[in-house]
């Protein structure tokens, strides 16, 4: 680090790294600041205004996000002058804003913050003019307007991130709307149906279909397991979002989010498959109870202690009419470690044959 | 991979090859995107046009197979203008000049007829390839699924050990694992030669600490790879155990497999749900799926992370794990595990790559660092690798290999006259049990296709949506025919995920002569009309490339 790269944060003289905003060096330093607009995956716009922070040298409040740090900048983060602001600010926001959270949208930091930071609520109430696009027939990703601050982090996302630039801003002033081209479904435009919009999302403007379904059921009931996504081989860190008291108890997968961007290798993200497709866990579909092939040729359901002395039974009698390389084991790139560690041992230490593969080596 | 993945937004060249990153590794694919965003070079050597030639610089689009010219083309360049790091390769590797002969006939010029591509975008690539520092080589299937497969991916480590860009952040060799655990299902020494973290079967030394292990006598003979056991099956193989695979859905040629499974005396299978391999099985096992099991995964850049139970398993579903453990019980074996901390444990005990890693040090996330550990971690304080031959080349040398163009074993003829490819798309995966169980992506991509080029279409009678039979010499399938100018004159793509159209009825099983690999990506193939299409009848494809048929709406 250079000796000339620090600053003065609230008459404290602190360090920061080349690159570094102001917000980045007071966060980093404990200091408490309210972003709406502000995405670490995203390039800084400065658009919320929440952010504000005094800098000498500048009759205005800076929004802290997109000033970089400069050395020698002495810089204020918490006055009067910058609560009255932000009150203000925040009660603006409100005037256009649900009253109360729905939780089946998840959260909503305007209104976390609103109560963090006392805004006043009394400002009159406006009806938004935004328009909807509540006729999209995409199955996940639901937009109400009503909830959006029009911060553009999820067209920002889709630009910057995700790169397809499905949504955009439409009209002007207070008409402001996150809309696609010509209102098109997002099934019909460049979206890849990735979430990354109701992510980045702060106000739940932006929310999944399916939990929305599920309405009754309040986000607070539900669990997050975090785990390794089960697709490709990038190693996705979700966090499952069970709802414990389905299925008799056994549990239900009702929605998958990514960890904090900056946390795990996905750094946020997560793709179409990674983030929606988990019906078929709980798919009627499912294997329930072993199957053993009867004389008539069918598939009959069985005990676990039939299926396994047949199994047994079935793979010992070829080892011993035609020896143990007369059997294959083929392993799976979709199970774990340890299980694949379990196929090599069972036809090495147990069958005495090398004849094993894991499916992805053709 | 040699880097991890995060080092890729912060590289300035990635030449990305035989990978459809924006659909089959998306996350990555967007790494890549900010690093394209930043002002990095992305080159894309594909024989389609895909998501990530929309954002490249240049696309060399070869034509199928012809990886070889293309690469050693390359190489050639980069030792004709000498633009070598000479340190590099006298300090860190041995063989150059059996590869400095080797190329010398690769002259972009010669390389233009067999790959399609010009000779000066060929020289383009590899000077700024050779010139940039921070280059990145990004690879999947469309590489190794050849009957030249390893050929591909050695002509790669030549231009990686003759630039030296190896073993630095955002500058190696990469190859993209397309499933969740294909690095951890190598690792755990499923594979016909090697025990946990590559110990070779045949080497005496390791088969004795296994003996000594697991306490029993274990074959000193390479067992059989997978292509090769799978033709085997019904004649060599008599009895078979599947645990996670629709062999009938995803292995080459199934026609010919089928016919072995027919022969088979016994097929035991671990599956979720009843697949198409299902029909021959003796018994089956019910699974459960990896929201409700433990365990651990192991990523592309070799980071192994949990698995963690969140639902219980329906009905009487176990996770694989309890399933192996009760069958090696049930055939006299004295198997007693009862977590998966436990088997990893065994496993890492006996595996110098992994000693450091325990279920225990990567259950919790560490502080600022992200979660699991990157191998190789010998020991229970090493910090894990995210970078592969930091400071020299992990075996010492780092040996260049020559390796000359082979064909593909089918090329176009007068009988099968253009060149079939198949792969992944976005909104589905592999046998695509999981996938097509989901509303929504089948909402986005319902039905099988085969995208033809618009003047092969005309040739064939053949007008967008129509069905037509697609055949090879193993098998013919219905489909609908996408006219696209995505993919090249004389070429035609299907996606593998459709069991009524089983895209691997069509595909040559010929194998690496290493891996065994089969060749997926080339094989001769004729387009036949078979039933016109009603208007409108055509359901939404998923991709928006379909570049010469009506748009959403029309």
């Amino acid at each position: 680090m250079k000796s000339e790269n620090q600053l003065q944060l609230d008459g404290e003289t602190v360090w920061f790294a080349e690159g570094e905003t102001l917000l980045d060096v007071a966060r980093r330093s404990g200091r408490e600041i309210p972003t709406l607009c502000h995405d670490p995956r995203l390039e800084p716009v400065g658009a919320c205004r929440t952010c504000l922070v005094e800098v000498a040298g500048s009759q205005r409040l800076l929004p802290s996000c997109a000033t970089p740090a400069v050395a020698g900048q002495v810089v204020v983060t918490a006055s009067d002058r910058i609560e009255r602001y932000r009150s203000s600010l925040m009660a603006l926001y409100l005037t256009d804003h649900p009253e109360a959270v729905d939780e089946s949208r998840g959260r909503d930091e305007l209104l976390e913050m609103a109560d963090r930071w006392d805004a006043p609520r009394d400002w009159g109430r406006m009806t938004p003019i935004r328009s909807n696009r509540s006729d999209d027939r995409n199955p996940y990703i639901d937009f109400d307007a009503s909830a959006c601050i029009v911060c553009g982090r999820c067209t920002r996302y889709c630009d910057e991130v995700e790169g397809v630039s499905a949504i955009t801003l439409a009209a002007r002033g207070s008409r402001t709307t996150i809309s696609t081209v010509d209102r098109l479904s997002l099934l019909d435009t460049t979206c890849e149906l990735c979430g990354g919009c109701i992510d980045t999302c702060p106000t739940g403007a932006m929310a999944e279909k399916g939990p929305l379904r599920l309405a009754d059921l309040a986000q607070s009931a539900l669990s997050k397991v975090r785990t390794t996504c089960n697709f490709c081989g990038v190693g996705c860190q979700i966090d499952l979002n069970v709802d414990p008291e389905a299925n008799d108890g056994r549990g239900r997968v009702v929605r998958v989010t990514s960890p904090e961007p900056g946390t795990t290798t996905n750094d946020g993200n997560l793709c179409v498959k990674g983030r929606f497709a988990y019906d078929f866990i709980d798919h009627p579909d499912r294997l329930t109870t072993p199957l053993v092939r009867g004389d008539d040729g069918e598939l009959h359901q069985a005990s676990w202690d039939e299926a396994l002395e047949l199994a047994a039974r079935g793979l010992s009698r070829v080892a011993d009419a035609h020896g143990p390389d007369a059997l294959g084991f083929v392993s799976s790139s979709r199970c774990t470690v340890e299980e694949n560690y379990l196929v090599q041992k069972l036809a090495r230490a147990v069958f005495h044959t090398n004849n094993v593969h894991q499916c992805a080596a053709t | 991979m040699t880097n991890s993945i995060g080092e890729i937004r912060d590289a300035d060249f990635l030449f990305v090859i035989g990978s459809n990153t924006s659909e089959a590794h998306p996350i990555i694919a967007m790494e890549m995107k900010r690093a394209v965003q930043r002002g990095a070079t992305l080159v894309v050597a594909d024989p389609r046009a895909i998501w990530m030639t929309s954002i490249a610089e240049m696309h060399l689009q070869i034509r199928p197979g012809s990886d070889v010219w293309l690469l050693n083309a390359m190489a050639h360049v980069i030792i004709e203008e000498d633009l070598v790091d000479r340190n590099f390769i006298a300090e860190h590797t041995e063989g150059f000049e059996t590869v400095r002969e080797a190329v010398a006939r690769y002259s972009p010029e010669a390389a233009e007829e067999f790959t399609g591509v010009p000779a000066v975008d060929i020289r383009w690539a590899a000077r700024r390839y050779a010139t940039t520092e921070k280059a990145g080589i990004y690879y999947t299937l469309g590489i190794t699924e050849h009957s030249h497969g390893t050929d591909n991916v050695y002509a790669l480590a030549n231009l990686v050990l003759m630039t030296g860009h190896l073993g630095k952040p955002s500058a190696g060799l990469n190859p993209l694992r397309g499933q969740n655990n294909v690095q951890g299902a190598n690792d755990a020494g499923a594979t016909p030669i090697f025990y946990p973290g590559y110990q070779r079967v045949d080497d005496p030394e390791v088969r004795a600490k296994y003996e000594r292990a697991w306490g029993t006598a274990l074959s000193p003979d390479p067992g059989m790879n997978l292509n090769v056991m799978l033709k085997a099956v019904g004649t060599q193989i008599r009895g078979l155990f599947v645990m996670g695979e629709d062999i009938l859905m995803s292995e080459p040629n199934v026609a010919r497999l089928e016919a072995g499974m027919n022969d088979l005396d016994f097929l035991v299978t671990q599956e979720p749900f009843l697949n198409e391999t299902a029909r021959f099985a003796d018994v089956i096992f019910p699974s459960a799926v990896y929201a409700e099991k433990d365990g651990v995964f192991t990523n592309s850049e070799r980071r192994v992370q949990m698995v963690r139970k969140a639902v219980e398993p329906p009905g009487q579903a176990r996770a694989d794990w309890q399933i192996l453990t009760a069958l090696a019980r049930a055939c006299g074996a004295a198997w007693s595990y009862t977590g998966a901390a436990e088997i990893y444990a065994e496993m890492a005990e006996h595996a110098p790559k992994f000693a450091g890693i325990r279920h225990e040090r990567i259950e919790h996330e560490r502080p600022g660092g992200l979660s699991g550990l990157q191998w190789p971690c010998p020991d229970e304080h090493h910090p894990g690798t995210p970078i592969l031959h930091e400071g020299g080349v992990l075996r010492g040398k780092g040996l260049f290999q020559a390796v000359e163009y082979r064909p593909p074993m089918e090329l176009a003829d007068e009988e099968y006259g253009l060149l079939l490819s198949t792969g992944r798309t976005l909104y589905h995966y592999n046998a695509a049990t999981q996938t097509r169980r989901e509303t929504g992506l089948t909402l986005k991509q319902p039905e099988p296709f085969v995208e033809i080029h618009p003047r092969d279409a005309k040739r064939r009678g053949v007008e967008t949506d129509d069905f037509v039979d697609v055949s090879t010499r193993r098998g013919r399938i219905r489909v609908r025919a996408i006219i696209s100018r995505q993919v090249r004159p004389g070429c035609i793509w299907i996606p593998l995920h459709f069991r009524e159209a089983r895209a691997n009825l069509l595909t040559n099983d010929v194998g690496d002569r290493v891996t065994g690999t089969a060749e997926y990506k080339v094989c001769a193939a004729e387009v036949e009309k078979a039933v016109a299409a009603e208007a409108g009848s055509a359901r939404f494809p998923g991709s928006y490339y379909r570049l010469d048929g009506p748009g959403p709406g029309d």
